[in-house]
């Protein structure tokens, strides 16, 4: 880069990172704000969100850490080699009109917003990642490695098959997680032992029950607003696994006390909503926002980004290194619903599953436009709950804040369909 | 004499109806919404209960709807258009059970299922984007000098010789109307290109869901017959237009200002 | 576990304490170990099926449908749990797994088209165990008799005739019979296997249950069992869990999402798959129609992870904090 490139980069940079700290804080604003009766355990995962935003994510032992590009990324293995896994998926708009202009048009926006915060340097820890880890679900993410931006951190492709049902899948798959363990071991300079990856699989399964926990408090009846219960498992990548799940743990304890108390989070009276598609990622929350301020109560969600990132187990016969590392890619693969896989007739299961077990109301499928993996999939969804008769609203938007009318009509409508018919 | 407002404050106008207690269409009226929806909106009302010689305090509930339905001070209660459309289509017409209404309005396009009740089942909506919507026949109408209100006019003298535009995008659109008048087309075939490009893309967008008789199709722009034509032959059979298509939102808020207030005095006169 | 020990202890040195279970003991209870205290079924059926027709019909027919009568009397009851909890054999392996995995050496597992295949096996060891011995009496498809040397063929390769009788220090078994052709034949066959049954089962979990005939019998009355293994199609992730601790391999069991009765002719009932499963009510074991044994989310932390709940409860300085 010549001088006055740099300059305009170091621009760019600045202008980008100043915008994301004002639009993070508007949306923690219009959470804590707007709805009233908020939880005081959410303060703590307002805060790390806020940290998220500002690039001041703590890390006092000063570990060096991994970005990853996707929840795909088996953490346990960058925990056991003692480092911190930290995931970039970013939903900022400021952050994908950066990215905007490295990427094709019809790049969708979350992509977008990655790019923008690799390519303007907008990390949420002060120094820059090892690597990033980007496995290779989506077509666009895929090729993120492969854009021409002058981005001097190494990509490392984690590879992924098309489909997880046969045995071939599978066995490409333990090998490709097999190979990341070395990789990982090469890059940190650190050993992972056996002892230390029984210990990263026990930390993050801790969270994982803890989080578990948490979304049985939610069927029974709405505990907490949905756009809370996002934005805590959003947060689950932005401090330390323990210390996050400790706060986990008495937000939890806080949520039983008020069920007894019959204090709701969101009134049960409401129509109850399943959110899924595209995942929202603070601080894109316009649509859950959206439709809890039109009185709907997300009661559920099907999100990489929220509760499929910490639900599916690691289940180890012998704790040797032999049968932890495939268990632990089994978590990652098996009961996996992402739309990248084909065929997916799990997410299907599991969104009439949470529907009856959630008692949902209306479920409402975001699409990002340009993420065509959600929007082909959407056609089949719709297709299944059309016949189960549970009423579905198909929305197609991005992280721009200009088609926030045209939602909230939608919402507003849909909203009011199921009081109707309720 | 109680009177109900419903008020519809869209993109390009502003409708207002007003029934009295025994659900009758007192007064209606369609006024261009202009960029100030809140004073204009109260301009066309005092106008219009001038003119039918209402009082203000007769008029006991209104309910804004629309697109400005929130800038709307003086409103009561607000409801989205499309349950306000829903029920105005149900009310609009009592020969015919509508389960199926097409609205075509200057920014949105709408398929709206409803079911005998004549509530909302399902709807559909055009993406952030002008093809399909009533803004695509404005700009053409400008473009070809044709007034709006003469297009389904012009679409009939075609005589199916219509020429076709490939343009979704409001935009190329215009340039390709443009260009088609260079090549010494007739106006008419292009306005019948035109009216056949904008019932292709609704068709499309209905794809998604199954329509089901009877079909109703309502706003602004089913007072052109042309359009409807197209939609029709797009669609393969026929669609019932209201005598006001323009105001069913409007009458279906007024409707639900008349239920909103006599919930509430019910409730006032239990507790 | 400990019952496991148990069925051993009794199983093996049952006879210093005179017991006599019968003759129709659904597993591996080896005669051939003088102080077991019943005797294995395969060994009478072998012994009953070593009769012309016409007696097979006639008296000893009627002998032959008690002991088979009482053989599915006593399976009925806790199903294939015998293969899982009671088989001396399988605890021997079991152990051999646990030496195994003391070692930190990889086991095995077959892939998909080698375990279709290799689960034929235990069938045409079960006809050939009846159809042996039958030929020793009468003339099957007008081939020539078979000679009796072969005796209890089946039991001339069973790795059980060897071992057991080892644990109350009985070597007598641990040899080649140069009697004639026949029983050099068939008690080197008995030696092979023996090794394979050792080496086998080091590296593969239950290694010799996948070919025992005894599995595959068991398999022919299973589903009249009072003890069954159900799952919950509904509630299943298919993470894959249950098939990652099993050790047989059964991969219905992740898969199967329609099929409510799982006991596979593999499967052992020894509920691991049950212990791993983290949602709740999604597999289950159930005696007649009473629930036994659920698997549960806390259950699955608890048991596979040794979460206690302790860390689920909030501490105090996080509390405090607040």
């Amino acid at each position: 880069m010549n001088k006055n490139e740099n300059k305009r980069y170091e621009r760019l940079s600045a202008k980008s990172k100043g915008q994301l700290i004002i639009e993070s804080e508007n949306v923690l604003q219009e959470m804590q704000q707007k709805f009233e009766n908020t939880i005081p355990g959410m303060e703590y995962f307002y805060d790390v969100a806020k940290q998220y935003a500002g690039g001041q994510l703590k890390n006092p032992e000063r570990k060096k850490y991994i970005a990853t590009n996707c929840i795909q990324v088996p953490i346990e293995l960058i925990y056991a080699a003692n480092a911190l896994p930290i995931r970039i998926c970013s939903g900022a708009y400021s952050m994908s009109q950066a990215g905007a202009g490295l990427l094709p048009a019809k790049s969708c926006s979350l992509v977008n917003a990655t790019l923008g915060t690799i390519y303007t340097n907008s990390f949420p820890l002060a120094q820059k990642p090892l690597t990033i880890i980007t496995p290779t679900t989506c077509d666009q993410k895929k090729k993120l490695s492969e854009i021409p931006s002058g981005i001097d951190i190494p990509f490392y492709t984690l590879e992924m098959p098309p489909s997880k049902d046969s045995e071939e899948a599978q066995e490409y798959w333990y090998r490709s997680v097999k190979k990341l363990k070395g990789e990982l071991e090469r890059i940190t300079g650190n050993r992972i032992t056996r002892s230390k990856l029984k210990k990263a699989i026990i930390k993050v399964a801790q969270a994982q029950r803890a989080f578990r926990h948490f979304h049985q408090l939610r069927k029974e009846e709405a505990v907490i607003r949905g756009t809370d219960a996002i934005l805590i498992a959003n947060t689950f990548f932005y401090d330390n696994i323990d210390t996050w799940t400790s706060h986990l743990v008495s937000l939890n304890a806080e949520l039983e006390m008020r069920k007894s108390r019959d204090h709701n989070g969101s009134e049960s009276r409401y129509p109850r909503i399943l959110l899924t598609g595209s995942p929202s990622i603070f601080p894109n929350l316009k649509l859950p926002i959206m439709i809890e301020k039109m009185g709907g109560s997300i009661v559920a969600d099907e999100f990489c980004s929220s509760n499929r990132l910490l639900y599916d187990t690691v289940a180890v016969d012998e704790w040797n290194m032999y049968d932890m590392v495939p268990a632990l890619s089994d978590r990652y693969l098996k009961a996996c619903t992402c739309p990248c896989f084909t065929p997916n007739n799990d997410r299907e299961r599991k969104i009439l599953a949470y529907i009856k077990d959630f008692k949902v109301d209306g479920v409402v499928y975001q699409s990002f436009s340009g993420c065509q993996l959600y929007e082909l999939e959407s056609l089949r969804i719709s297709a299944v709950l059309e016949k189960e008769n549970v009423p579905m609203l198909y929305v197609e938007t991005d992280y721009s804040p200009d088609d926030k009318g045209q939602l909230a009509t939608r919402t507003e409508a849909f909203i009011e369909s199921i009081k109707n018919n309720l | 004499m109680d009177y109900f407002t419903g008020i519809d404050i869209g993109s390009t106008a502003i409708k207002i109806a007003i029934i009295d207690e025994d659900r009758k269409l007192v007064a209606w009226k369609v006024a261009p919404t202009g960029s100030k929806f809140n004073e204009n909106a109260r301009d066309a009302y005092n106008a219009l209960i001038q003119e039918h010689n209402i009082r203000l305090p007769e008029v006991q509930h209104i309910v804004s709807t629309g697109y400005g339905r929130r800038l709307y001070k003086s409103a009561d209660d607000t409801v989205s258009e499309i349950t306000a459309n829903a029920i105005g289509a149900s009310t609009v017409s009592h020969e015919h059970s509508i389960r199926t209404i097409i609205n075509i309005g200057g920014q949105d396009s709408k398929i709206i299922k409803i079911n005998a009740q004549g509530f909302v089942q399902n709807f559909i909506m055009n993406d952030k984007c002008a093809a399909g919507t009533g803004r695509f026949l404005e700009m053409a109408s400008r473009n070809l000098e044709v007034d709006i209100d003469q297009m389904g006019e012009q679409h009939k003298r075609s005589l199916n010789r219509s020429l076709t535009v490939n343009s979704t995008c409001a935009v190329f659109a215009e340039t390709e109307i443009i260009s088609l008048l260079a090549d010494g087309n007739k106006k008419e075939d292009i306005i019948a290109g035109i009216h056949t490009s904008i019932a292709r893309r609704i068709a499309r967008l209905a794809g998604r869901t199954t329509i089901q008789d009877d079909v109703l199709f309502d706003g602004g722009t089913a007072h052109n017959s042309g359009l409807i034509e197209a939609l029709e032959e797009e669609f393969m059979r026929d669609f019932i237009v209201p005598e006001l298509p323009q105001i069913t939102t409007a009458v279906g808020a007024a409707y639900m200002a008349m239920d909103l207030f006599l919930k509430k005095n019910l409730h006032q006169t239990v507790s | 576990m400990v019952f496991q020990i148990l069925a051993f202890l009794l199983l093996i040195y049952g006879g210093y304490l005179s017991i006599h279970i019968g003759t129709s003991i659904p597993t591996f209870a080896c005669p051939y170990n003088q102080e077991c205290p019943g005797t294995c079924y395969l060994i009478s059926v072998q012994h009953q099926a070593h009769n012309t027709w016409a007696s097979l019909f006639g008296f000893r027919g009627k002998a032959f449908l008690i002991s088979l009568l009482s053989f599915v009397l006593l399976f009925i009851v806790i199903n294939k749990a015998w293969c899982g909890y009671v088989c001396p054999l399988g605890t021997i392996q079991d152990w051999i797994t646990k030496l195994r995995n003391r070692m930190g050496i990889s086991f095995s597992r077959y892939d998909d088209l080698s375990f279709k295949r290799l689960k034929a096996i235990k069938y045409v060891l079960l006809v050939l165990l009846l159809f042996i011995p039958l030929g020793m009496s009468n003339s099957i498809f007008g081939l020539p008799l078979f000679s009796h040397d072969l005796g209890a063929p089946f039991c001339q390769i069973c790795p059980g005739r060897v071992i057991t009788p080892l644990f109350i220090g009985d070597t007598s078994q641990l040899f080649i019979d140069f009697t004639n052709t026949t029983t050099m034949i068939m008690s080197s066959l008995g030696i092979i296997v023996l090794a394979m049954f050792l080496i086998g089962s080091f590296f593969k979990k239950r290694f010799f249950c996948f070919f025992c005939p005894m599995s595959a019998l068991h398999y022919l009355f299973s589903r009249f069992s009072m003890l069954r293994l159900i799952k919950n199609g509904d509630n299943c992730t298919k993470c894959g869990n249950c098939y990652r601790v099993c050790d047989v391999g059964i991969k219905a069991i992740a898969e199967d999402i329609e099929h409510s009765y799982m006991v596979k002719d593999d499967c052992m009932m020894c509920f691991k798959c049950i212990e791993a499963c983290p949602e709740n009510d999604c597999l289950k074991v159930s005696f007649l129609t009473m629930p036994v044994f659920k698997s549960t989310e806390e259950g699955f932390f608890s048991r596979n992870l040794h979460l206690n709940s302790e860390m689920q409860k909030p501490s105090k300085t996080i509390i405090e904090d607040e």
